[in-house]
């Protein structure tokens, strides 16, 4: 893992300290809310339903067991005891108060933690495959790049006024666990054919009101090039980016406008020009950082394990090894799902004692590594195959150990209108109802792979729009409807869904669920997840069961 | 009929304007039948810049057990969150939490509406 040196350490001083003085001012009447709006989005502190959010970064989902403790201490000290993972691999914590944001940024300042890059239109925090450095499908590990990016981008001067927020997703492995087809840069990571380590770069990808897949404008770049390709994209974006219109501001609408030819040829005349030298990381920086995430302490040990085939005699522990426990790179090591989606309970929220607790298993059996993934669950990343038993009966007595990895009821969810102030509807109770209509295991395991992804509204924080099953809460005159939409994905052969019909009242959702399911499981061919199906019968049969009777 | 209601600064809490003060339990607030004294009212607390934030008027109709307002969402936030019965305003109970929890009316949000126009 990568420590925050002197630098990271001063600046997060300065940050803070300064921050502490902006509240203090704003308290005694000396900034407006206007003007203090923008300072306090800057340090993550937004304003919702019920109290102040605060949203703590997260870069590349890692995190240390001393981290994640802090966050727990952090959840009981100043909130309600919980917090909430999201789609962004951030933490939020939705209950906070204004007096006491600066001692948590203190806190956080502590043990190498910030709220900054978590709001605001400028680069935000950097997200990368959570199995990074644990998978065997790797060209390289894709966290020594996200941490270079995190150090160019916070506080760049030229991208911290941009037209729009911005994001930058990488992943090194052909199965994208980083959802790149969908982030405003998409970085995949890999080796041409002469060997040699690159990316393909993807540009103007996004979600929200105008959802488009990213094209890939460089197949590509040498990896030594990645900061000054990057700078002048961001050049492009400032010049030409819309910053007279809320919605068309994002860096894909520009991309659509130019054509991904046209805006590619913009990039590559910027990077022409570019003093490649002088922004490109220096060879040695690079090995600094890359040094920060070497392997260590694996050991050497036999691919199979008696104690792990010996402990699938317990169905409960079998079923979970088959959904939650995915190979790893080394020999006799796993890679270890956390499912924060136990059914009936709000996706993505984690208790401090479970923080604790999951910090306590990263530090004894996963090289003190815990990962976030934007499907809201979490992962020790680094766990022998020997004590994967053990790490299961400990997150089993705390309710951690549901065994739903991929499946129905591994739901990703934004706060909705339960909490954010943006919201037209809500999302969690959406959430609650599927989940709880599908919580037999067996069932679910029946069903196999699908992804139900809620949004509370356009903004698509809950990346409805590459779900399975994506599912929209829309406001009718003040009431809460749902839009379906089907055959979404996020992953390496990414698609948009496509409307199911008009949008149905609350209570009809989880039965719509049911019906699709139903359609699905008629239909299925041999081994089909639910998105073959669909992509292979189209959207009338699913249409037809849930609309039928409603003309 | 209508009710102010904000954010207190502090800790962002919901509150609603009663007598003259900023009170947590929407059972407490003043009703406006009068719209030129709600705006009047409303038009005071954005005066208020050490106390609240964003103060606004919300539409309140009568429930089956008291007034509530309108809106789900204003309705949201004077309850809490719905996914956690242990937090929010909610767990107080009483006759003005049922009141909220019975009413029906739909309408769209004047505070989100508001929030994304300045967004």
């Amino acid at each position: 893992m990568y420590r925050y040196d002197a630098i990271d350490r001063e600046m997060l001083a300065d940050r803070t300290a300064e921050f502490r003085e902006q509240c203090g001012r704003r308290l005694a009447g000396e900034l407006t809310e206007d003007q203090f709006k923008r300072i306090r989005l800057m340090n993550g502190l937004y304003l919702q339903l019920h109290a102040y959010m605060l949203r703590i970064a997260i870069p590349y989902g890692a995190l240390t067991g001393v981290q994640l403790r802090k966050l727990a201490f952090i959840a009981r000290t100043y909130d309600k005891g919980y917090g909430h993972f999201t789609t962004r691999t951030n933490l939020q914590l939705h209950w906070i108060k204004l007096k006491d944001a600066p001692d948590i940024l203190d806190h956080l300042a502590e043990v190498g933690m910030h709220a900054i890059q978590t709001s605001g239109n400028d680069i935000r925090n950097i997200t990368a495959d959570p199995h990074a450095g644990a998978t065997a499908d790797e060209a390289d590990d894709p966290r020594i790049w996200a941490e270079a990016l995190r150090q160019w981008s916070t506080f760049h001067p030229e991208f911290s006024f941009l037209p729009r927020k911005f994001k930058i997703a990488v992943t090194a492995s052909p199965a994208d666990r980083a959802a790149t087809k969908v982030y405003d840069i998409g970085l995949r990571l890999h080796r041409n054919p002469d060997g040699e380590l690159g990316f393909e770069v993807l540009v103007g990808g996004g979600l929200g009101r105008t959802p488009y897949l990213g094209p890939t404008i460089r197949a590509h770049l040498p990896a030594r090039h990645l900061l000054s390709y990057l700078q002048a994209i961001m050049r492009v974006y400032n010049r030409h980016g819309r910053r007279d219109n809320l919605w068309k501001a994002r860096i894909k609408v520009l991309v659509a406008s130019l054509q991904a030819e046209g805006f590619a040829r913009e990039v590559e005349e910027e990077w022409e020009k570019t003093d490649k030298a002088a922004v490109d990381l220096p060879d040695t920086e690079l090995a600094r950082i890359r040094a920060a995430f070497a392997p260590r302490g694996f050991e050497t040990l036999p691919a199979t394990s008696a104690a792990f085939e010996a402990a699938k005699a317990d169905p409960a522990f079998a079923r979970f090894a088959r959904h939650n426990v995915k190979p790893h790179k080394i020999p006799g090591y796993a890679i270890v799902d956390i499912s924060l989606k136990k059914p009936g309970e709000t996706p993505g929220d984690c208790s401090a004692e479970q923080m604790e607790l999951i910090a306590e298993l990263g530090e004894r059996y996963s090289m003190d590594e815990v990962r976030v993934s934007y499907e809201q669950n979490l992962i020790l990343p680094h766990v022998k195959l020997d004590d994967v038993a053990a790490v299961w009966k400990a997150l089993h007595g705390a309710e951690l150990a549901t065994p739903n990895r991929g499946l129905i009821t591994d739901i990703i969810a934004c706060p909705g209108l339960d909490y954010c102030s943006l919201a037209n509807a809500r999302a969690i109770p959406i959430a609650q109802a599927i989940a709880r209509k599908f919580e037999d295991p067996a069932l679910a395991e029946q069903i196999g792979e699908l992804g139900i992804k809620i949004s509370g509204c356009i903004n698509a924080c809950g990346h409805h729009h590459v779900g399975a099953i994506g599912i929209l809460g829309v406001d009718k005159k003040g009431e809460e409807f749902y839009q379906v939409t089907l055959g979404g994905s996020a992953e390496a052969e990414a698609s948009l869904g496509q409307i199911l019909g008009p949008a149905l009242p609350a209570a009809r959702v989880p039965t719509a669920v049911d019906q699709l399911v139903e359609v699905y499981l008629r239909e299925r061919l041999g081994g089909e997840r639910f998105l073959d199906t669909f992509r292979r019968v189209g959207l009338a049969p699913f249409k037809e069961a849930v609309y039928a009777g409603a003309h | 009929m209508k009710a102010l209601t904000a954010n207190r600064l502090l800790d962002g809490e919901a509150v609603f304007l009663s007598e003259g003060r900023w009170v947590e339990r929407f059972a407490d607030a003043d009703l406006f039948e009068d719209d030129a004294a709600a705006l009047e009212a409303e038009a005071h607390a954005k005066t208020q810049l050490t106390v609240v934030v964003d103060p606004y008027l919300i539409d309140v109709i009568p429930s089956d057990a008291g007034y509530a307002p309108l809106s789900f969402r204003e309705r949201v936030r004077a309850l809490g969150p719905t996914n956690k019965p242990e937090h929010g305003k909610k767990t107080e109970g009483g006759e003005g939490i049922e009141a909220l929890l019975h009413a029906t009316g739909a309408a769209r949000s004047k505070g989100r509406v508001e929030l994304i126009r300045r967004k």
